[in-house]
């Protein structure tokens, strides 16, 4: 079962097209989801594998990326990943022919809102049991599916913020070590200070028991 | 004792947000739609002529010509283009002491009026409303007043100040009226305050070029580097030229921070009663045909659905699933718990199965012939429209033909019909159980709106079933004993109305939120919506057709300031699937003294306000309570007016100008039938008179309360309007009395959703012949509802004359020719508000009453 299904470009995450969750029969809140979905296109760059799968708990989210364009979809973990795959590419194809040429240009969020209605009709087909055993064909293809990176999305999620806490620490530490060098400079000099205080006062204290004694 | 309109409910403004634009600094896009060459939108009325301020106008009502019905205007010779790069707030307010003009005029609107000598206070044109007391580049910016009006032109500085002069402060809005022009401002960051979110707008002030300080809460924020570059001029570093700070009215694409969900689509749901009284009234062959010539008008794209349920005792389904050969009708007779047989095949796309339902709406009127059910199970199938709808929202229209009987919400009469015209109390004005609001309020959860239709020839308690509409922000429509064969003026608006209905712009999923200076607080609303969190009205569907009223009161003093501005923004899903953005902002200068906020008053906002604190006032209390405080509403003010003025004469009933029209205003409001006692009214049209009070913008309203009456039989081309190569001949307005009326005569009434020509007995033939098309008098039937299409010059002349006054209407008035002897003349004459009838008072017999309670 697709739930909730989002293509944006992955440059600067913008929003092309979506598809409503329906939510009329499960009741399930879908609202976490959404907000985790929007999470991840804006951690995804040119850098990101181009084919994952993200395991959220009793959902996993399917994404491809192709030119520049991300194919997001949340399943039930039960869903078969080879038939989320081909329903992604199965957008991805129809997607890229119908827009694909005026992706760039756009800066509207769901410019192209209108896909929804070839989301939902493909989205049908796809869940359609009966319409499964037509698929067949596209199955043998991907027989390398298993090969698909596999993540958990609070990992990925929280990368990000792993990374940032390292680099606070590290600029904490060095912030602190640069404190303790100016700190042990500083200890030197009045240790110096302290140093030839007592020698000049040991020189004075000669000199006056020369000056009075001695003469 | 004396009752005074209630100020209740201070509620804190505060500044939650809608959403939050991110600064993400990156290049334009190009700006869609619409020149912005200078000049602003709707090019506002700048400077405008009081005729009545014309010294000889007393005894000689000359007409001036004026290129508009109600909304024009002429720039005021010599104005100079503002060429200061950044106008500070000092600047601004010192640009206002220059002007000599202005304070000639607010002599004028000042000037005392004798109201119980001065017969003809009425101007023979129609006013537009008092402007603004600003320079002229504020003026030239400002925002309509078609959009946005205050009742108060001039603001009081103080609570103290609002006090004495004993007018209500408040606003009128009809944001998503529609324009021809409209700036749409396509940009990645929408500039906004950072404290108290207000939109940048033409009344901010820019300190330099990196900083503006916002005009409502006064903070100083930072200009964002993608404002520095002009789209519209392409040139850097002018922020102050940008569209957003030219005009007042503007539109923006909003970004995905403003999107909780994905833009829904357009979805329309039509809840239809097929009982054997609906089948009787005949409204499903107007409906269904209207729909079908309608449906490819429909506003929406691609992705727009479409839906039908019926009900009688049962509710029907129809499945129409593409691929379908004929539409499939699934029955749900288990009333007590309503559930949807089939989840994806009952909202279909429009596009793709069109045919089945071009099928079902050729089918439907003759499906429910024979039928002999008599019940209506009105509330379950709202409750299944509100399951079918919920997982997206949408729009559900219900056309409804009596009173529900069955199941859920069930309603009993409570009219008697003996105490329709009793001089005391009228009961029942309240809804008679919360089941109707409750679905409203969970539809506006889900942003669903309902619409309703109420079509019936008996008591079907309004009351209860308009809370449907009023909390999902949906509008009610009301034709009383409608019949499509025997009831030809009625079936013709409705026709009109419906096609209106159908092809109207609609927004989605709207919020809206209006902001004021810091010191002005908005505590009560009117109009159909649900507040959410104290100042966000929730709007699941908005319609270009329904207005709003906001009553204020000042918190602080405004003496540190000289302007104060109010700004409604308003975010809608377009039926195209955008979300879009539309802000107004209205800007208004604050005075200190007691005669300036007289001269500043706007009689006609004000009416509209007191009218909708009536309402509420008689729902919440009596009516009699309610008409109380509308006389005492007059009585106050003038009596304030006398307290301020000490060189007024003290007999006679003085008002001042801008005030004058002020005692007849409120009279008319005392006849209208959602107030009026003692005149025979049924309890529903009482009801609906009020819903549309509540509801409508206020052109409208005052087209309602106070008709314009013209002499139309002797129209001369003399001061005529010249308007692409049609004449269109300018009648002066006639005072609501019988006196005005002649038997020679023939006289036009325009109501705003009706209209009346009365043909006087002895009226001449040639008018009779050329422009009704009957030979003389006796011949003309008694039930005429439309002019007929003559080639005479006399019936063109008159036919230009009524299409002028249609112009700017949305919905077409409902025409009844009537004749003298005829028995619809009680209809208009009930209008002519002047005069004296059974139950109310006459003009002067109501000036001397507010008198009398002057000196009390």
């Amino acid at each position: 079962m697709v739930l909730l299904t989002m293509i944006v470009r992955v440059a600067d995450s913008l929003p092309l097209a979506a598809s409503m969750q329906e939510d009329e029969q499960s009741g399930r809140d879908l609202q976490r989801y959404q907000s985790q979905a929007k999470q991840l296109c804006r951690k995804l760059n040119e850098q990101s594998p181009a084919r994952c799968t993200l395991e959220a708990g009793a959902m996993s989210f399917h994404y491809v990326i192709e030119k520049g364009v991300c194919y997001l979809a949340l399943c039930e973990a039960g869903f078969p990943k080879k038939l989320a795959f081909a329903y992604l590419e199965d957008l991805e194809g129809e997607f890229s022919e119908q827009y694909g040429t005026k992706v760039p240009s756009v800066s509207r969020p769901y410019s192209f809102i209108e896909f929804d209605t070839y989301i939902q009709k493909t989205k049908k087909s796809y869940i359609d049991s009966r319409a499964r055993r037509n698929l067949g064909s596209i199955n043998s293809e991907l027989h390398d599916v298993q090969r698909i990176m596999v993540a958990n999305i609070e990992e990925v999620l929280q990368r990000g913020e792993a990374l940032s806490a390292l680099d606070s620490k590290a600029s904490n530490l060095s912030s602190l070590s640069k404190k303790y060098r100016s700190d042990a400079k500083y200890l030197n000099t009045r240790s110096t200070y302290a140093k030839v205080a007592a020698g000049a006062v040991i020189f004075i204290t000669l000199i006056v028991y020369v000056r009075f004694w001695w003469l | 004792m004396r009752a005074v309109l209630n100020h209740t409910s201070l509620l804190p403004v505060s500044s939650t947000t809608t959403g939050s634009a991110s600064p993400v600094p990156n290049s334009y896009e190009s700006l869609e739609g619409g020149s912005y060459s200078g000049t602003s939108l709707q090019s506002p009325p700048f400077g405008y002529n009081y005729p009545t301020m014309h010294p000889a106008y007393q005894q000689n009502p000359a007409p001036k010509p004026d290129p508009s019905p109600s909304h024009g205007g002429y720039n005021p010779p010599g104005y100079q283009p503002y060429s200061q790069p950044f106008p500070s707030l000092s600047e601004l307010s010192s640009a206002l002491g220059g002007l000599g003009g202005v304070s000639e005029l607010e002599a004028e609107t000042l000037r005392p009026v004798n109201l119980l000598q001065e017969r003809n206070i009425l101007p023979p044109k129609h006013t537009p409303p008092p402007e603004p007391n600003l320079s002229n580049d504020l003026r030239k910016v400002n925002c309509s007043p078609d959009t946005f009006r205050c009742t108060l032109t001039n603001i009081p500085q103080t609570q103290a100040l609002l006090n004495k002069a004993r007018l209500p402060l408040g606003l009128l809005l009809h944001p998503f009226r529609d324009l021809t022009q409209l700036p749409v401002i396509t940009s990645n960051t929408i500039v906004r305050c950072r404290s108290c979110r207000t939109y940048i707008n033409p009344f901010v002030s820019f300190l330099d070029q990196r900083r503006w300080k916002c005009n409502l809460c006064y903070r100083v924020n930072d200009v964002p580097d993608e404002f520095m570059y002009n789209p519209v001029t392409r040139s850097y570093g002018e922020p102050h030229k940008r569209p957003e700070v030219q005009n007042s009215t503007v539109e923006f694409i909003a970004s995905s921070d403003y999107m909780l969900r994905p833009p829904q689509p357009a979805l329309y749901l039509f809840l239809l009663d097929v009982s054997h009284n609906a089948v009787e009234s005949g409204y499903l062959n107007v409906f269904c045909q209207s729909l079908l010539d309608n449906l490819e008008k429909l506003p929406g794209d691609t992705r727009t659905h479409i839906g039908f349920v019926t009900f009688d005792s049962t509710v029907h389904f129809y499945n129409l699933q593409e691929g379908l050969s004929q539409p499939q009708m699934l029955v749900v007779s288990d009333i007590d718990d309503v559930f949807i047989p089939t989840h994806d095949s009952l909202l279909v796309n429009l596009k793709e199965s069109k045919e089945l339902v071009k099928d079902l709406l050729n089918a439907l009127p003759g499906m429910f012939t024979h039928t002999r059910e008599t019940q209506s199970a009105l509330g379950p199938a709202l409750q299944a429209a509100y399951k079918l709808m919920s997982p997206t929202g949408g729009r559900v229209s219900v056309f409804q033909t009596q009173l529900p009987t069955l199941g859920a919400g069930l309603l009993q009469s409570r009219e008697d019909p003996n105490l329709r015209s009793s001089t005391k109390n009228v009961q029942h004005l309240g809804p008679a159980t919360d089941f109707y609001k409750k679905l409203a309020l969970d539809c506006s959860g889900q942003q669903i709106g309902v619409d309703l239709f109420l079509l019936s020839s008996q008591y079907s308690d309004l009351a209860s079933l308009a809370c449907v509409s009023k909390y999902s922000a949906g509008s009610v429509f009301y034709y009383p004993s409608f019949h499509h064969i025997h009831n030809t003026a009625q079936r013709q608006k409705f026709q009109k109305d419906l096609q209106r209905y159908l092809t109207r712009k609609i927004g989605f999923e709207a919020v809206m939120r209006i902001r004021c200076t810091k010191g002005l607080s908005i505590h009560t609303f009117h109009g159909n919506f649900f507040v959410r969190s104290t100042d966000l009205l929730s709007l699941a569907n908005v319609n270009p057709d329904s207005g709003f009223a906001v009553q204020m009161s000042i918190e602080e003093s405004l003496a540190d300031t000289s302007l104060a501005c109010f700004q409604a923004a308003l975010l809608y899903t377009s039926s195209k699937g955008k979300r879009r953005i539309r802000v107004h902002t209205l800007c208004l200068p604050v005075v200190s003294q007691l005669s300036e906020v007289f001269a500043g008053a706007d009689i006609q906002a004000i009416s509209c306000l007191l009218a909708n604190m009536a309402i509420d006032r008689s729902i919440s209390s009596s009516l009699s309570d309610a008409r109380d405080a509308l006389v005492n509403a007059v009585v106050d003010c003038l009596t304030a007016y006398r307290a301020n003025g000490s060189n007024i004469q003290p007999s006679g009933l003085i008002a001042p100008a801008a005030l004058r029209l002020f005692p007849l205003y409120v009279l008319a409001l005392l006849k209208q039938k959602a107030l009026r006692t003692g005149t025979s009214t049924r309890l529903d049209e009482r009801v609906f008179s009020m819903c549309e009070l509540k509801s409508q913008p206020l052109q409208q309203i005052m087209h309602m309360v106070h008709p314009d009456l013209y002499r139309i039989d002797n129209m001369t081309e003399q001061a005529a309007l010249h308007l692409n190569d049609s004449v269109i001949p300018q009648p002066p307005l006639l005072q609501l009395t019988a006196e005005k009326l002649t038997r020679e005569g023939a006289f036009l009434m325009d109501c705003g959703s009706v209209m009346y020509l009365w043909v006087g007995k002895c009226c001449n033939e040639t008018f009779i012949r050329d422009v009704l098309g009957f030979p003389n008098y006796a011949s003309l039937p008694s039930n005429m509802t439309e002019i007929p299409e003559l080639q005479t010059t006399y019936s063109e002349r008159t036919r230009a004359f009524i299409s002028w006054l249609l112009e700017s209407r949305t919905f077409h008035p409902a025409f009844h020719v009537v004749k003298d002897d005829a028995s619809t003349k009680t209809s208009f004459f009930q209008h002519l508000v002047e005069d004296r009838t059974e139950s109310a008072f006459s003009y002067y017999e109501f000036l001397l009453h507010v008198q009398q309670q002057m000196s009390k």
